[in-house]
């Protein structure tokens, strides 16, 4: 008997070892994390995806346009530049991207001024998806959809 | 989008019906906004149906929708599937005394293009 409660307790600390021992848990970027693959694909234009959003999600638009429209000027213009920078590269440089940001806390500066500037184009696959599914019957260039 | 000429009649009589019996100051616009949609079997979120009222006047005021017909179609765009268009121009006819009564004469041009249509 107290040679099984010995056998018992000695799994429990090899298990308990183990867990500590354990590796973190792969936090590698897949094609839909943390950004969606629809986003990493899509042709179309930023101004063309927003407008899109603006009538498919018109409260998450509506809401991420509140958010951005109480930053600083500063911080939004960063964030124009920022999501234009993104979309001007072609699919492996977005997932690139997307893998350096899954990896790395520290890699998009901008997170920190305000760690929702992409929520309207990275955090949500419906929202991405019904924005890409139609964001090609919209102007490519609409400056409006930062003033909205 | 079709839509019934005598429905939008309706509509706007009772939307300016609506401004005269329109809750005292003070009342939750959402709710009273809420419990007119219930009556036309339109259901879901409160706070969603709220959001979407005031968008849609919104889009009315900066004249994003040029009309009450593109809004009564961005509006069905918004409601569960299966929603007809005459819950997408009731939702219409409840929004605007609720959250714009500025843009009431939209619908009245509405119904007279209807009627001449």
């Amino acid at each position: 008997m107290r040679h099984k409660r010995f056998t018992a307790a000695l799994g429990s600390a090899i298990a308990a070892a183990t867990l500590v021992l354990a590796p973190a848990a792969g936090a590698d970027a897949t094609d839909e994390y943390p950004i969606p693959s629809r986003i990493l694909k899509t042709t179309c234009t930023v101004d063309q995806y927003m407008a899109a959003v603006r009538d498919t999600d018109p409260v998450y638009y509506e809401r991420y346009m509140i958010d951005y429209k109480n930053k600083a000027p500063g911080v939004q213009q960063a964030t124009r530049d920022r999501i234009y920078w993104f979309w001007a590269m072609d699919y492996a440089g977005r997932r690139a991207y997307s893998e350096e940001t899954a990896t790395n806390a520290f890699y998009e500066q901008l997170a920190w001024n305000w760690p929702n500037w992409a929520k309207l184009f990275f955090n949500n696959k419906g929202v991405t998806a019904h924005g890409t599914d139609v964001c090609m019957n919209y102007p490519p260039a609409d400056a409006g959809v930062w003033t909205w | 989008m079709t839509f019934g000429k005598r429905c939008l009649a309706g509509l706007v009589t009772g939307a300016a019906l609506s401004v005269t019996l329109a809750p005292a100051a003070g009342a939750d616009p959402d709710e009273a906004f809420a419990e007119q949609l219930h009556g036309y079997g339109i259901y879901g979120q409160k706070d969603f149906n709220a959001w979407i009222g005031k968008i849609m006047c919104k889009r009315l005021r900066n004249g994003h929708d040029p009309d009450a017909f593109t809004t009564a179609n961005f509006v069905h765009g918004q409601l569960q599937k299966g929603s007809t268009t005459d819950q997408a121009w009731q939702f219409v006819g409840a929004a605007i005394p609720i959250y714009c009564p500025d843009q009431l004469p939209v619908l009245q041009r509405a119904a007279e293009q209807g009627n001449q249509n």
